[in-house]
């Protein structure tokens, strides 16, 4: 009976690389700017660190010791911790196929820019002609060349979640190849993605240094950093600000999905996690201060283009209506003039007075944009008004793609390692086949999301699969080991494998502080879903060139509460048929040992 | 006689102005951003630049009508203003009591806009004639798109990547199973299990420090 040891990362760097190529990803660069604007710029930086060191390292801590201990992924981890727990690890596999299904997108859609970098004018620097060659199509002047690009080009989005249309071509070629990336990268099990995780993890810190030097260089980047540092404490008194920082934390470190079990399942027994944990976290931490300093830079640099666009046409607008010398208006006495002339030639100035756009940086700079109309609209954005775009353009979506892939390999690796620990699987399929099997039925499921309404489905996985759900995973997974399990078994264990208790710091955290937390998060997500009322969501109009708000249709709700129960379910469900299940055989054991006697 | 002579002259010049006039049903209004074009080289307008903007007007006409005779004289200029903007008719040469239509000036403008940019150094945007819009450049269109060729190379790549792999662990596989076939009965008892694990995957690891007894990793040798 010859039984292969389980594979294991060549070295302790492979899986620090591994943890940060997971933990550091798309979310560090398109969601902490945002909020770090929307919360009072630096200041919100002080509720972030506090979460992480009161939320966010003790849990990474517990799942890498776990994983760690069990040796095995999620389903098997926790069915060894609790056997009536199992279904928390059946919920974190069920969260990961979500996970791996819709942020793959995000891969095919950052594959289709980068391709599309290749070019002599970048395809969103300029409208494109209308047939008779005399004006730029409309949709794309009423909006801007990059929503052209983004809406039309690449989406083909169309008006509401309930006009289907068609798949897209382009999108469904690109999400193909983000899946045989992955499965390429996922293969060999940690053989190859111990490999692969030297160039994820790194290669887009080289990216964001080289944006950070550029951006802070670029006019007008000051505007921006000024803006971002600037702390308004005040907003601090805002719950919304904590709340915020607690549940970002929580996803930006990637708990609950069973990928960091996953990943630390590979580790040698011995393996000194708690240094790791620390490390990874604070890296966590400090990609996304960074990013955030070459976002700000790069909003500050399109903010001032903007205003100052805004300037020149304004001032284009005066000199052609009124007939005046080219250099008679400059952006300093653009307001001198503009009184002056209304005082003087009332008349005329009411033809134009509605086409002139009253200019403001501060107005410019309070746009806040997330998520991928950050990384997909903004950025290309500033990039295209750079000196050499076309590098610029190839370097950022390189990193986003890094960023993307590194974070798959952690969500796919959540869902193989149970799947490879089920002795029944591995008996009748190979390695390959199983991991390939897998990969494309989440290509096929994805492919939904490359349909003219597939964003709009996008939006709601975004939203809705992967954060009530990880927070009711992450609060059964805290209650099981300190209260079910039990503390002592717990530090006892993390004595056998790095040779020393946990601090009582770390314990008293556990059992008190992040259970009482994450109920509170719990409470205020319900209760914001039902003050709420009915969700709505962004559809981009065509005709207007811009997103207006419109309710879900009930079927796009019902999928939303599908999503939030199939997960969440898993864990009573399991525990019901365990409990079943062990009555049955304590009522058959109670037959045999009466018939024996 | 000289007294009439100078009547006619006088009124040439003003039914040339009534012939021009701002917003009249034949009339174009031109506008120049030599300043925005050129910046520092930017050249000053004056009577001599007017008399080339007529000139270069009449070779338009001329061109477009295939009549050689448009003359300089046949543009006429009114109402300029400091922004460098202007309103002109084109006189019909053979009767200079009339103008010459608005969509045959529009249409000779439309034939010679390249010649007449140029010999102002300025563009479409710079030199604008109101009502005329500019044809925009068709984007030359490669047969296939470039983003196609691109994506084509990586998925290429990518495929050759996932098939080496797969066929190397599939040699591996056919090579870890031939040397266990090969095993005669006698060596397969020999063969030491270690807890359930053979020492054959073992072989080549070093043994593991076990944190929990050892402070002191020097003192340990491996096995």
């Amino acid at each position: 009976m010859v039984e292969e040891s389980r594979p294991s990362w060549e070295n302790p760097m492979q899986f620090v690389l591994a943890c940060v190529s997971y933990a550091v990803g798309l979310g560090n660069v398109w969601r902490f700017p945002y909020l770090c604007q929307m919360h009072g710029g630096g200041g919100f930086l002080i509720p972030y660190l506090i979460m992480l060191v009161v939320e966010g390292l003790p849990l990474f801590y517990l799942e890498l010791a776990i994983g760690q201990r069990m040796r095995q992924g999620s389903i098997g981890a926790w069915s060894a911790i609790n056997p009536y727990m199992g279904g928390v690890g059946i919920a974190s596999v069920v969260v990961s196929i979500f996970l791996a299904v819709y942020y793959n997108v995000i891969n095919a859609w950052a594959f289709w820019y980068l391709f599309h970098s290749f070019q002599g004018t970048l395809p969103w620097a300029e409208c494109p002609l209308s047939s008779n060659f005399t004006t730029y199509v409309p949709e794309c002047e009423k909006s801007s060349s990059t929503d052209y690009f983004w809406y039309r080009e690449t989406l083909n989005i169309s008006s509401s979640i309930e006009d289907h249309g068609g798949i897209q071509m382009g999108q469904a070629l690109c999400l193909v190849l983000s899946w045989m990336v992955v499965y390429l990268c996922v293969l060999r099990g940690t053989e190859s993605t111990g490999k692969v995780v030297y160039f994820t993890a790194t290669f887009p810190y080289l990216v964001m240094i080289i944006y950070l030097i550029r951006g802070v260089t670029l006019h007008g980047a000051l505007n921006g950093l000024k803006y971002m540092f600037t702390p308004k404490l005040s907003d601090l008194a805002d719950p919304k600000a904590w709340i915020d920082a607690a549940t970002q934390i929580l996803f930006s470190l990637g708990l609950g999905c069973g990928s960091l079990i996953a990943f630390a399942s590979y580790n040698h027994h011995n393996n000194n996690f708690e240094k790791q944990a620390i490390v990874v976290s604070l890296i966590n931490s400090a990609t996304s201060i960074f990013a955030s300093l070459v976002t700000f830079s790069i909003y500050g640099f399109k903010a001032t283009f903007n205003y100052e666009s805004c300037l020149d046409r304004t001032q284009l607008l005066l000199i052609n209506t009124f007939d005046l010398a080219e250099d008679s208006i400059k952006n300093n006495n653009l307001d001198d003039w503009i009184s002056h002339l209304n005082a003087s030639f009332p008349d005329k100035f009411a033809t134009i007075s509605s086409q002139i756009e009253g200019c403001d940086l501060e107005s410019e700079l309070d746009t806040a944009v997330e998520g991928t109309g950050l990384a997909f609209i903004v950025y290309s954005e500033a990039i295209k008004n750079m000196g050499l775009s076309q590098l610029w353009s190839v370097l950022y979506f390189s990193m986003l793609l890094m960023l993307g892939i590194g974070s798959m390999l952690g969500n796919v690796a959540a869902i193989i390692t149970p799947l490879r620990d089920s002795a029944f699987l591995t008996r009748h399929f190979r390695k390959e086949t199983l991991i390939g099997m897998m990969c494309l039925f989440c290509c096929l499921v994805g492919l939904s999301f490359t349909t003219r309404s597939g964003n709009y489905w996008f939006t709601i996985f975004n939203d809705y699969a992967a954060t009530f759900s990880l927070l009711f995973i992450v609060l059964i997974e805290i209650i099981t080991v300190c209260y079910v399990y039990g503390l002592k078994k717990f530090e006892k264990d993390i004595e056998v494998m790095i040779g020393h208790r946990p601090h009582w710091y770390w314990k008293i955290i556990w059992s008190v502080i992040s259970p009482v937390l994450i109920i509170g998060l719990f409470i205020f997500y319900i209760a914001d879903y039902i003050m709420g009322g009915t969700p709505t969501y962004q559809a981009w109009d065509s005709n207007l060139g811009k997103t207006v708000t419109k309710e879900h249709p009930p079927f796009a709700q019902a999928v939303i509460g599908l999503l939030l129960v199939t997960s969440m379910m898993c864990v009573p469900l399991v525990a019901l048929i365990t409990f079943i299940k062990k009555k049955k055989e304590q009522a058959r054991e109670s037959k045999i040992s009466t018939t024996a006697s | 006689m000289l007294s009439r002579v100078l009547l006619a002259l006088s009124l040439v010049p003003a039914l040339a102005l009534a012939l021009c006039q701002p917003d009249g049903q034949d009339a174009y209004k031109v506008r120049l951003s030599i300043k925005t074009a050129l910046g520092a080289n930017a050249y000053e307008w004056n009577e001599s630049e007017q008399f080339l903007f007529r000139a270069t007007l009449a070779f338009a006409m001329r061109k477009y009508t295939g009549q050689e005779t448009f003359n300089v004289s046949s543009v006429i200029v009114c109402d300029e203003t400091p922004r460098v903007s202007f309103w002109f008719v084109v006189k019909n040469p053979n009767d200079t009591a009339t103008l010459i239509p608005k969509n045959a000036v529009e249409e000779a403008i439309r034939l010679s806009r390249n010649r007449i940019n140029s010999a102002f150094l300025l563009s479409d945007k710079t030199l604008q004639f109101l009502g005329i819009p500019p044809t925009l450049a068709p984007p030359s269109q490669p047969s296939l798109p470039v983003w196609l060729i691109v994506f084509g190379v990586v998925m290429g790549i990518v495929t050759t990547g996932i098939l080496a792999l797969i066929i190397s662990g599939f040699i591996q596989r056919k090579k870890k199973e031939k040397t266990i076939e090969d095993e005669d009965e006698e060596e397969k008892q020999e063969r030491i299990m270690e807890n359930g694990i053979s020492c054959e995957t073992l072989e080549g690891k070093d043994g593991v420090n076990n944190g929990a007894y050892s402070h002191d990793e020097d003192r340990l040798t491996q096995l």
